[in-house]
């Protein structure tokens, strides 16, 4: 059972810090001017934080497929990023990923 | 006209990338409800912070009994990763008025971040981004707050067939593909990849922000003006 004022003393300051994350940058973005090169710096961001989104996710996951070492989500998300590359769809990308790594499975 | 158009083009560009919000919505939903939380208090902290990762740790911390400054500062830790998204957000939302900012600010999350980079060749001005990014952020909150509620009442209804959890990696992949204009940007990636990879292990999530900012040292580093010799 969790104290219902323990959970909102909690959810309150997390509320807080989590607005000031978040808001700070998008706030301030009036006051200052943001040059180029930051600008430029910022383009880098997709690519310094969501590939450590995927690998961990990946890579860490045991499968069962044991030909494929357990790695089957590794090596459809390859496939998957190669299609992704040629067809520019987020929804090709998608449905092959969840569809190859299904049928993967049913045929363990 | 146009800009109505740029918001549901952004809410309907969303669509794929539901796929794995929905079932994590599901998780956040019977995890609220398998540690007693009402469904006022689940949606209470559903509403005012709005970070699912975050969340999952607080309410197991919680039910845990853990002090006030481990449960806030954990879910802080997590949540850090939006400070790098807000300031990239920033040139966009520059001259936006006040009320817009914040609702950016409040509803900012990955999938809307990483949406709206991957469509950013597409989007002409700041005024096209924010009204696609917008798009996005509305459509992610419906979806969320829907599948939270869904996932508390029925429980976790994701059929594990399907492994819909995958869907979470596929699109960042998918989305990030888009934002590798040259071999600086692939570089960078495969570099984070692999750092990832081996501070995986760092407790607090801390891995994700340790490797975010190393990555983005290293693209200062290699887009650094060389020094000229005259």
């Amino acid at each position: 059972m969790i104290e219902p004022s323990y959970f909102w003393t909690n959810v309150l300051f997390l509320a807080i810090g989590t607005i000031a994350i978040r808001g700070t940058f998008i706030i301030m973005s009036s006051r200052i001017k943001i040059s180029d090169r930051w600008r430029q710096i910022f383009s880098f961001i997709p690519a310094a934080i969501l590939p450590a989104f995927v690998a961990p996710a990946v890579f860490y996951n045991e499968g069962h497929q044991a030909w494929l070492w357990g790695k089957e989500r590794f090596f459809v998300l390859i496939f998957a990023t190669a299609i992704c590359y040629y067809t520019r769809s987020t929804v090709a990308t998608i449905a092959f990923g969840l569809a190859a790594l299904y049928f993967l499975n049913v045929s363990s | 006209m146009k800009q109505k158009n740029l918001f549901f083009a952004g809410f309907r560009g969303m669509a794929p990338i539901l796929t794995g919000v929905i079932p994590f919505g599901a998780v956040m939903g019977t995890v609220f409800f398998n540690a007693k939380l009402s469904l006022a208090q689940s949606l209470g902290m559903d509403f005012v912070v709005y970070a699912g990762a975050a969340q999952l740790a607080a309410v197991d911390l919680m039910s845990k009994h853990a002090g006030y400054l481990v449960v806030v500062i954990t879910g802080l830790i997590i949540n850090l990763r939006f400070l790098l998204y807000s300031a990239a957000l920033s040139p966009v939302l520059q001259r936006s008025s006040f009320l817009v900012k914040i609702f950016s600010a409040y509803s900012l999350t990955d999938q809307a971040y990483a949406l709206m980079s991957a469509n950013e060749h597409k989007l002409k001005n700041a005024e096209e981004a924010t009204q696609f990014y917008l798009g996005a952020t509305v459509s992610m909150i419906l979806t969320w707050h829907s599948s939270v509620i869904a996932g508390y009442i029925f429980g976790n209804f994701a059929p594990p067939s399907l492994s819909l959890d995958f869907a979470v990696p596929l699109s960042f992949a998918a989305l990030v593909i888009p934002t590798i204009k040259n071999k600086t940007y692939l570089f960078v990636a495969i570099f984070s990849s692999l750092a990832s990879l081996l501070l995986h292990s760092l407790p607090y999530k801390m891995g994700l922000m340790v490797t975010a900012l190393l990555s983005i040292a290293l693209a200062t580093f290699l887009t650094r003006k060389k020094p000229t010799h005259d």
